[in-house]
């Protein structure tokens, strides 16, 4: 117990020392620690929110809305709504009528009602919400709903077919985009904290003769180096963590307010598991970096 | 006084041969028995290989040929994990002292200590153990640079003892010292001889090794040239040094 608290005292003081004996270096190694974590983090969030929203286009895939002119009367509208349902493709249709058009508006998140209350008039035409069997029919439907003179002309209907293969394209290339940023970033502050730990062991080469020589072990030696590079990956880590764990909300809500169509929600359960996973890397980063730090220099 | 083969030899070296990766042949089949409690002067111009055969005994160089053992230990197979406490059991001083100027005399001493995780408890007492053995009580807090040559010896002999070692390696110990803080030292190492260490001290001093008439081992491009039991320095080669 005595032992290991000489151990751990003496690592820990030493790696504080080194810590602040070459600052500057030391202080470079933390940012481009914070600055992996921060681009790491911020990936993982982004990427997450675009799976949100696939998911979302990926349950509304199987339904396109058709909207119906307001010269449309309702009998007509019943008519047409008969006439799709008895195409074996489709599963279910539902009238939505226009003011149910504009309930369902109203709902949108980051929507401010008084802006819609100043329109006056319901400038949301009535629409029929059809579903397929197979999503694939979805593009014959819409070229055949055209036709008919019932449907809105501005525009006809929502179907847009390439807009989850669009947002996929964008979740892949952002993530591959990112992730090559990322390994790049994280062999530099390896490489960075390797350095630091370098010079660490340069200015404190007499003491390391010393010690070897009056019979200190191997890893007694290694110990405040390691330590110091892990001080370097947690402070990094801290920060980095502090302002992303600070930062997701406010940017989700400014976001929500600019893409009011786009379903991006406040996923608290994602973002712990974001900085938990930020602080462990910085530790790797610091640990991997001394690691690489003390080991050509202790070998022989 | 102790002769070559009186005794189970402490350290022992058997046809060593020391060659350096740049083709320097340091050593050249190298033979020496010491016994315990023995003390030795090894003499030889610089580059006769003195400090490589000091290097070898602690292991910080590998023979290349050969066979070292120290304290029944084989050198040459000790693994690297035993190594400091092979160091633990030798102490070492050199011309440079080695002291560490950001530490005080009584730092310097307890640094040993503590990187070696000696018991904590004992620190204290041990470290003016030795200070008082080394005659230097109530410089303790002094810092290096506040201390004469001699008095820096000092701190360096005190530090190689807090382990109580078995053998005292001495690499030109007064090779920056004046005559009479260099008799001080000398002194000081008989001591430490006389209770039951084995000192072994390369020096090229030459009036300290004529007077003192212990056993001398001389060594000359890399191989023993003499040994004698209670040798002077005197060699016509090493006159001028």
């Amino acid at each position: 117990m005595h032992r290991l608290w000489n151990r751990v005292d003496f690592a820990f003081s030493s790696a504080w020392q080194n810590f602040w004996r070459n600052a500057a270096v030391s202080i470079a190694s933390v940012l481009i620690v914070w600055v992996v974590l921060l681009a790491l983090g911020s990936l993982l969030l982004v990427l997450h929110s675009l799976d949100q929203i696939v998911a979302l286009e990926k349950t509304k895939a199987s339904a396109i809305s058709v909207y119906l002119a307001d010269t449309t009367p309702l009998s007509s509208a019943m008519d047409f709504k008969l006439h799709l349902e008895s195409d074996p493709r489709v599963t279910a249709v539902t009238y939505v009528s226009k003011d149910q058009a504009m309930a369902r508006f109203r709902q949108l998140p980051a929507l401010d009602p008084s802006v819609i209350d100043t329109l006056g008039t319901n400038p949301l035409p009535a629409s029929l919400d059809v579903t397929v069997k197979d999503i694939r029919d979805l593009g014959a439907i819409d070229q055949a709903v055209r036709l008919s003179p019932l449907v809105d002309r501005s525009p006809a209907t929502n179907y847009e077919p390439n807009v989850i293969d669009k947002i996929i394209l964008l979740a892949r290339v952002a993530g591959i985009a990112g992730l090559v940023l990322i390994i790049g970033l994280t062999g530099l502050s390896v490489f960075i904290i390797m350095l630091t730990i370098r010079t660490a062991i340069y200015l404190r080469r007499k003491e390391i003769e010393v010690m070897k020589l009056v019979g200190a072990t191997d890893w007694f030696v290694r110990w405040p180096f390691i330590v110091e590079g892990l001080f370097v990956g947690v402070v990094g880590a801290v920060v980095a963590v502090l302002i992303v764990g600070f930062g997701y909300h406010p940017a989700v809500v400014n976001l929500q307010s600019v893409l009011i169509f786009v379903p991006l929600s406040f996923d608290q359960y994602y973002l712990r598991l974001v900085l938990a996973a930020m602080l462990g890397f910085g530790l790797l980063l610091g640990s991997v970096g001394s690691y690489l730090g003390v080991r050509r220099f202790l070998k022989q | 006084m102790a002769t070559v083969m009186s005794a189970v030899p402490q350290i022992s070296l058997q046809g060593v041969h020391k060659k350096y990766p740049n083709g320097t042949v340091a050593l050249r089949d190298v033979t020496l028995m010491i016994p315990k409690q023995d003390f030795v002067f090894l003499v030889g111009p610089s580059g006769a290989g003195k400090s490589t055969l000091v290097r070898l005994l602690i292991r910080e160089e590998k023979v290349t040929d050969g066979k070292i053992h120290v304290e029944g230990q084989d050198l040459s197979r000790l693994k690297r994990r035993h190594l400091p406490f092979l160091r633990r059991k030798i102490g070492m001083v050199f011309q440079d002292f080695k002291l560490l100027p950001n530490l005080t005399v009584f730092q310097n001493v307890a640094f040993a200590l503590r990187v070696t995780e000696g018991a904590l408890r004992h620190l204290k007492p041990k470290v003016e153990e030795v200070l008082s053995i080394v005659g230097l009580e109530g410089k303790e807090n002094k810092f290096p640079d506040q201390l004469s040559g001699g008095e820096q010896q000092r701190v360096a002999i005190a530090r190689a003892l807090v382990h109580d070692p078995r053998i005292f390696l001495a690499d030109e110990p007064t090779g920056n010292l004046d005559p009479a803080t260099s008799w001080e030292i000398i002194q000081l190492l008989l001591q430490i001889n006389a209770r039951g260490t084995t000192v072994l001290m390369a020096t090229h001093n030459r009036e300290i090794v004529d007077v003192m008439r212990r056993r001398v081992v001389a060594i000359e491009s890399g191989q023993i040239v003499r040994d004698e039991d209670a040798g002077g320095y005197h060699a016509p080669a090493l006159e001028s040094r």
